[in-house]
């Protein structure tokens, strides 16, 4: 006979999504959001779909256009619990996002440059370009700026985003 | 009047016993093209008091085991604080697993050793004094030792306002000496402040070193500023630059556990690089031609080989930075415009006891 709490404990664990995949998931790439968030998270490709997909034309350093396939960086911050829309206001205004690379390679971007409200462009988290995983050396997961006119902020090999306030 | 005035005294030095005496902050002095972008513990501000005991213990050979050992045993100022050799020999007598790192601008890094392990330049100190390969003494023993030692008492007080010596305040002291140690008199910084002293050679070798190779556009360069760029030539950055095919030493993977990671190690200054061979984690180039050769011509492809080493060629479709020969030396003219003869030769660095 199987200890009822024993299998409650077990029930509960399988309930919280978080600890069921990162149990399954330990081998597999993933990147963690983290810093002034209400949820920090550390997402897969799996965690990722299940955020709503989108896709950017965006044109390469060699001018060639390829469309990028990820999730809105907003999206991500979102189910993270980060101030966006009506809540990007006030002392919110000053927060910002620092990406970083698994070199160690950091970028920004303002909160309200991220929040479609805000901004023009649409800044996504890519897993796919044209149809295929990106290649070695850039993914699995990168940022697409398709309005940079330089590609410094495209960061590779992502492994970490982090909502920081401007002190 | 006699007795007055020895009274006197014998009172002030009472008082300074007594009193809890205040440690004067130490003034930071670095070129603006720097940059702030550090951070000193909250917990272990700098103060003059603090970098003068900080540079007695980075010298004292009572923190080994054996008393012949100190910081300085393998970060000796004459070689930018290196010491000259692949692999160090501690107090056991065997060698350590990496090559002693150059102390230049450690303000600047936020992640220690070849593998950024340690978050902390306090955090850093305790290893070498600690491992059994290199000063092995526990701290607790360091402290002993150091109570029974004249002046000590005296200098930890004027440090930290009172006369406790602790393994924690050893750490601090270190560290807060290890954060004076800037080196920004090079050659190349009076070019950075405007004066025209770098010749047609170096100032060749400086655009490729800081240029991007494009061969289809025709533009020759060597790529190296990507990673050691910037006024600092210091970008606090970790890569796998392709020295094996399959790494004897894994690096950062150790610390991250994660396969993308397999020998990633510190890309490390290039301040005083003329003074620091042998180059890389372990040492295996002797020259600068060494290193020049290796990026040039013997990239070792895996799959965690640096993506900007993988692609970073003269050539279309090359493998390597594939450079001519006299681009070579023009790069290794600009490198050694980065030594800085004051750094190594300052007093404030030196041997405190000499």
């Amino acid at each position: 006979m199987r200890n009822p709490l024993h299998t409650i404990a077990i029930s509960l664990l399988l309930s919280i999504p978080s600890a069921s995949s990162q149990a399954q998931n330990q081998d597999k790439p993933f990147f963690t959001v983290e810093g002034e968030v209400l949820r920090p998270l550390k997402l897969t490709q799996d965690g990722l779909y299940k955020l709503r997909q989108t896709e950017v034309k965006a044109k390469d350093r060699e001018g060639m256009e390829h469309t990028f396939k990820g999730v809105r960086l907003v999206d991500i911050l979102d189910s993270a619990g980060v101030t966006l829309g009506k809540d990007l206001r006030g002392e919110n205004l000053v927060k910002y996002v620092v990406v970083r690379a698994v070199d160690g390679y950091e970028v920004i971007f303002s909160l309200p440059e991220v929040d479609p409200e805000f901004s023009g462009q649409t800044i996504i988290l890519a897993y796919e370009v044209d149809g295929k995983p990106l290649p070695k050396g850039e993914g699995p997961f990168r940022i697409v700026a398709p309005n940079d006119k330089r590609q410094a902020r495209w960061i590779r090999q992502l492994t970490s985003i982090k909502v920081m306030f401007s002190k | 009047m006699v007795t007055a005035i020895l009274v006197t005294v014998a009172s002030l030095v009472l008082l300074s016993f007594i009193q809890p005496s205040t440690p004067e902050p130490y003034q930071l002095n670095y070129p603006a093209y720097f940059g702030s972008r550090f951070t000193i513990p909250e917990d272990n501000p700098m103060t003059r008091e603090g970098v003068q005991l900080g540079r007695m213990l980075f010298y004292e050979t009572r923190l080994s085991k054996n008393n012949q050992f100190s910081c300085a045993s393998c970060h000796q100022q004459k070689f930018a604080f290196t010491d000259g050799s692949s692999f160090s020999t501690g107090i056991d007598g065997t060698p350590t697993k990496r090559s002693a790192m150059s102390l230049a601008n450690l303000l600047w890094v936020n992640n220690f050793f070849w593998d950024g392990r340690a978050g902390s330049l306090e955090a850093q100190a305790v290893v070498p004094l600690t491992d059994a390969h290199e000063m092995g003494q526990p701290l607790g023993e360091s402290v002993v030792k150091l109570k029974k030692t004249a002046n000590y008492t005296a200098l930890f007080k004027n440090a930290f306002g009172t006369s406790e010596i602790s393994e924690d305040r050893i750490l601090k002291a270190i560290a807060q000496f290890e954060r004076t140690l800037i080196s920004a008199n090079a050659r190349y910084d009076r070019y950075l402040n405007g004066q025209p002293v770098l010749s047609e050679q170096e100032l060749r070798g400086m655009t490729l070193f800081m240029t991007n190779p494009l061969p289809a556009k025709n533009i020759r360069g060597a790529e190296c500023g990507r990673c050691h760029g910037g006024p600092k030539i210091f970008q606090e950055l970790f890569h796998n630059n392709g020295l094996d095919k399959e790494p004897k030493d894994v690096g950062r993977m150790e610390v991250s556990g994660q396969e993308i990671d397999r020998g990633r190690f510190r890309v490390p200054t290039l301040r005083n690089i003329a003074l620091t061979s042998p180059y890389m984690h372990d040492g295996r180039f002797n020259t600068l031609d060494d290193v020049l050769n290796h990026y040039s011509e013997h990239i070792q492809q895996s799959e965690s080989l640096s993506p900007f080493l993988a692609e970073a060629s003269n050539e279309v479709d090359g493998k390597g930075l594939l450079l001519r020969s006299d681009e070579k030396k023009d790069i290794i003219a600009f490198l050694k415009t980065l030594t800085d003869s004051t750094f190594i030769s300052s007093p404030e660095f030196s041997n405190p006891r000499k």
